[in-house]
């Protein structure tokens, strides 16, 4: 009885914060990087990283859906993903603090980090309701890339 | 309809004074899975991460107890526990304790928080979370996760509550499970 009634409580309120939630977003251009003559990439070969929270860790589903996100606007935005890419991209998400998903374009030749964002606040209480979750990654992804210089 | 969010969080304070403790369940599974294919299942190695909590690890009476649910589980919902080398799905847990913060409010239909966020305060507890893992064997991809969370200090003192725990977490993680058609 009490365990139902609680996760009705919990279930409402977590719905009432999707409206305020704040998501936050930051970039940075690397001094003297031309981010608008880069036009090809594709994603940075890493192993997997620890988000901090157990539910995320190694969770394919999430992985998946930032991966999309973020190859859905760089193609909008005109980058092309290619074998020989001119950019590497790699994001990291982490639940501390407040659930931060970061992602860095890289010169794939220099190894040069040419351009980071980042946004806090984006997914962590959206974990536990799938949809909810994908709603929040398409909107960070999309808020976070939407700080990247345009292409000319 | 503006009232709803309030009677939510005046429920959800009223829950947290009362003290009972909480567990929440959640799950992600693959969009149109369709598990019909899908017939026998067995215990497949951990994974890297995340590792999970020793104190759940070398402790053979959570770990039988979760075997037992999760077998139990999985052939009620018309999986065979696998008798050959080669089964269809492979299962895998983490039990792991981590601090996580949890946020106390006042309640806003009181009149008007002290806060703009009404928060009073936040405090950090052990937070026990068991995940569970359904892998298709053959191709090693992630079909479905589902996940508890409640709070370590309930479940570690005591053997009996620790058993209605597991059983319980089990029972609504699988509940998320998509039927077989």
């Amino acid at each position: 009885m009490c365990s139902r009634l609680r996760l009705v409580a919990i279930v409402s309120v977590a719905v009432v914060c999707a409206a305020c939630a704040p998501i936050t977003v930051r970039s940075y251009v690397e001094r003297g990087a031309n981010i608008s003559a880069y036009r090809t990439y594709n994603w940075q070969a890493v192993g997997a990283r620890s988000t901090g929270d157990p539910r995320l860790d190694n969770n394919r589903f999430f992985h998946d859906r930032i991966q999309s996100a973020v190859d859905a606007q760089l193609t909008g935005k005109g980058y092309e993903k290619t074998t020989s890419p001119d950019v590497l991209v790699l994001y990291h998400a982490h639940v501390e603090p407040e659930g931060t998903l970061l992602i860095d374009l890289v010169d794939a030749r220099s190894d040069r980090l040419l351009w980071r964002g980042w946004a806090t606040g984006g997914f962590d209480a959206a974990v536990d309701d799938q949809s909810w979750m994908e709603r929040r990654i398409d909107e960070t992804v999309g808020r976070i890339l939407k700080q990247l210089p345009p292409r000319l | 309809m503006r009232r709803l969010p309030l009677i939510a969080i005046a429920t959800l304070s009223a829950l947290v004074a009362t003290g009972c403790a909480t567990m929440t369940v959640g799950a992600h599974v693959q969009h149109e899975l369709n598990l019909s294919a899908y017939h026998t299942f067995d215990w497949g190695t951990p994974d890297a991460l995340p590792a999970s909590d020793p104190r759940f690890e070398r402790n053979p009476f959570f770990t039988d107890r979760l075997l037992g649910a999760v077998e139990k589980g999985l052939v009620g919902r018309g999986f065979a526990l696998s008798t050959s080398a080669t089964p269809d799905l492979l299962v895998h847990y983490h039990a792991t304790i981590a601090r996580q913060p949890r946020v106390i409010r006042e309640d806003p239909a009181d009149g008007s928080c002290t806060r703009h966020d009404c928060v009073i305060e936040i405090t950090r507890y052990e937070a026990a979370t068991l995940v569970l893992d359904i892998v298709d064997a053959r191709t090693n991809v992630l079909l479905w996760r589902g996940w508890a969370q409640g709070d370590a200090d309930d479940i570690l003192n005591n053997r009996g509550r620790m058993a209605k725990k597991i059983d319980e977490s089990v029972a609504r993680m699988l509940r998320r499970l998509p039927p077989k058609l």
